[in-house]
């Protein structure tokens, strides 16, 4: 080990005489998790050529717009103090739910009305943490198993498919594609857009961080905390019930498990980002690097086609290597034990 | 016929007219109703059989996935002192137990759909169920023979997209394909092999890298349809043509794009026979039959070229 971050420094120590230590500092503090992610890139890359090609690019960033889309959602909740385990699940209700009321309202009405369904599942837990200030864990843990049960009595567990897959242009959400990209990306990228302007320069993002960072002072400073709470479950909600017509729309039809297990990965590529888990930090440009991350090393295993048992580990093993660069960045030091 | 099996033979039927006297109550806890239409369709199925026989009084139980409840349910059941029980295990490994203990209650056990570990085989009568390693062989040769009649068979390339890592039906299925293809193809190679978790979405997440990782695919094994159809639906996103897609266990989904000449086969297995099946054998046992231990059923091949046989499944 120690040798490794004595190999891993010494570039950095050749840079610093032409630049000024501090600028190189303060550049790497900020960018520690965008640094590791070029790494990642230009490895895979050298590995096997295909990886930055347009087409596999646009396939990969196309893929990671679902996860991508709810992740932003889930960095706002995060930010303000909590957590949102529920996305899974929700993802899955919203999906199925379009999917049936495509066939018996139309399109046009049955994309509101998801919205609407799948919101009112945010103002519940919206309510519950912000206003009964019940602990967020709690209550979206059960939210994952009880939305589950929703959606499987919705549907009675069948598959829900579109019966008419050729004479709908509700596909047009993940599979069509606009001057020439996806139209996910452009979603997505439009999401990131409006959100990371909310976020950070708005009143309402500042209090975001204010709730989250330190609530006592929120409160004396006249922050309505639980309201700030329930918005951030309702944009995150919001945001699920926009993956879920993406997911349903690319698809076109889909079982009931679609979400499940997806509130892991993204609240990864969330903390990934350097979002904190307590709270008061984090913003939605190095959400999407974490999404992208996640994405990228997902395609990329792939492609080198490891064995795929040995994919889970490489994984961790490239996320604790990201999160580590980032520290390490931030504190300037690669090795710094608990004193 | 000796002595013994005459005496065998007598018991069984002297068995099975008291059995008849009175009602057969056959209980049977399933694995996790809901969580896909298979599952769903096979209760409707086995409660429909069960009501169609007079005989029969049927307790129908649902572990939801969770292995402690599934247990639970075992020990009610043998309170209840029903004559056979059916079990779909949410584990192969942790419901031995028990099954052993129903087994020493004199309670004959069935198991369904998936089977338990080799250690519980002493403790239970039979097992009632689809044969995957068959099922994975008999898509390699619906895949083989598609290229023969393609001519590519001297040079095919094809990619296998598997269920979830460490499930004995993907297990199964793989083995029988990858066993089997070499023997009626040998000189089509499987180039790559990734898991798509029985899951749609990540089928076709995998299959995007497939393409992109090969200019060159000729087919694609699917351990079901609903990955078929994710890979499927890769395929047609990248604009590439002329790929033989095979699946297993006929998805309506799998059925539809067969239909629309998208899809080349399948395998059919139909959860109602799989439930009526599981049903047979328990009552073939009550009435003292002599039932095979593995006792599979029928699950044909199905194409575009014979699918007009097949009703569009259900699920």
């Amino acid at each position: 080990m120690p040798e490794t971050s004595q190999h891993a420094q010494n570039p950095r120590e050749g840079m610093m005489a032409t630049l000024s230590k501090e600028q190189i500092g303060r550049v790497l503090a900020k960018q520690g998790i965008l640094i590791a992610f070029a790494i990642f890139l230009v490895a895979f890359t050298i590995a096997n050529p295909k990886f930055l090609s347009v087409d596999n690019v646009f396939s990969v960033v196309r893929s990671s717009a679902i996860l991508g889309v709810m992740a932003l959602g889930v960095t706002f909740v995060v930010i303000s103090g909590n957590l949102d385990l529920s996305v899974g699940s929700m993802m899955s209700f919203s999906t199925i739910v379009v999917l049936d009321l495509h066939d018996t309202l139309g399109p046009l009405l049955a994309i509101p009305a998801m919205f609407a369904m799948t919101m009112a599942l945010g103002a519940l837990i919206g309510f519950l943490v912000g206003y009964l200030r019940l602990n967020s864990l709690i209550v979206t843990l059960g939210m994952l198993s009880a939305i589950h049960g929703l959606t499987l009595t919705y549907s009675g567990g069948q598959n829900m498919d579109i019966a008419d897959k050729e004479g709908t242009w509700f596909g047009v959400f993940g599979q069509g594609s606009a001057l020439g990209i996806p139209v996910p990306i452009l979603i997505f990228a439009l999401l990131a857009a409006l959100l990371g302007l909310v976020l950070g320069k708005t009143p309402f993002g500042r209090k975001i961080y204010a709730v989250g960072g330190n609530g006592t002072a929120a409160t004396f400073s006249g922050i309505r905390r639980a309201r700030t709470v329930f918005s951030c479950y309702l944009i995150s909600s919001a945001c699920v019930a926009t993956a879920g017509l993406m997911q349903a729309s690319r698809s076109l039809g889909s079982q009931n498990t679609v979400g499940q297990g997806l509130e892991l990965e993204v609240l990864a590529a969330v903390i990934l980002g350097g979002a904190s888990l307590m709270g008061g930090s984090g913003t939605i440009f190095k959400t999407v690097i974490g999404v992208l991350i996640l994405g990228f090393i997902q395609n990329g295993l792939l492609l080198l086609g490891l064995q795929f048992y040995v994919q889970f580990v490489v994984t961790w093993v490239i996320i604790i290597l990201a999160v580590w660069l980032d520290i390490a960045a931030k504190r300037g030091k690669l090795w710094s034990p608990i004193a | 016929m000796n002595i013994r099996t005459m005496l065998a033979a007598s018991t069984a039927i002297l068995l099975a007219g008291a059995a008849s006297a009175d009602t057969m109550k056959i209980g049977i806890t399933q694995n996790n109703v809901g969580v896909d239409s298979y599952q769903t369709t096979y209760e409707k199925a086995f409660i429909a059989a069960a009501d169609a026989n007079a005989d029969i009084e049927a307790v129908v139980l649902d572990a939801g996935g969770d292995v402690a409840r599934q247990i639970a349910q075992m020990e009610d059941l043998i309170q209840q002192e029903v004559d056979a029980i059916i079990i779909w295990p949410t584990n192969g490994e942790a419901v031995i137990p028990a099954v052993r203990k129903a087994q020493k209650a004199g309670i004959p056990v069935v198991v369904t759909n998936s089977n338990i570990a080799e250690a519980g085989f002493d403790f239970i009568k039979s097992f009632s169920g689809p044969d995957n390693i068959t099922q994975g062989a008999r898509s390699a040769e619906i895949m083989c023979d598609k290229f023969k009649d393609m001519g590519i068979a001297d040079e095919a390339q094809v990619v296998h997209i598997t269920g979830q890592p460490g499930y004995t039906t993907a297990i199964e299925r793989a083995k029988g394909f990858e066993d089997r293809l070499p023997e009626v193809c040998p000189n089509v190679t499987i180039v790559d092999t990734q898991p798509g978790d029985w899951n749609r979405e990540k089928s076709q997440q995998v299959m995007e890298a497939f393409l992109v990782k090969y200019d060159d695919i000729d087919g694609v094994y699917a351990g079901d349809d609903n990955m078929g159809v994710g890979a499927l639906n890769a395929a047609k996103a990248a604009g590439r043509d002329g790929i033989i897609f095979v699946g297993a266990t006929n998805f309506a989904v799998g059925y539809e794009a067969m239909a629309a000449g998208d899809y080349w086969g399948s395998i059919y297995q139909s959860p109602v026979d799989d439930a009526e099946a599981a049903l047979q054998t328990a009552v073939d046992i009550l009435s003292g039959k002599d039932i095979p231990f593995l006792n599979y059923f029928d699950t044909p091949k199905i194409t575009q070229d014979n699918m007009d046989e097949f009703t569009k499944p259900v699920f």
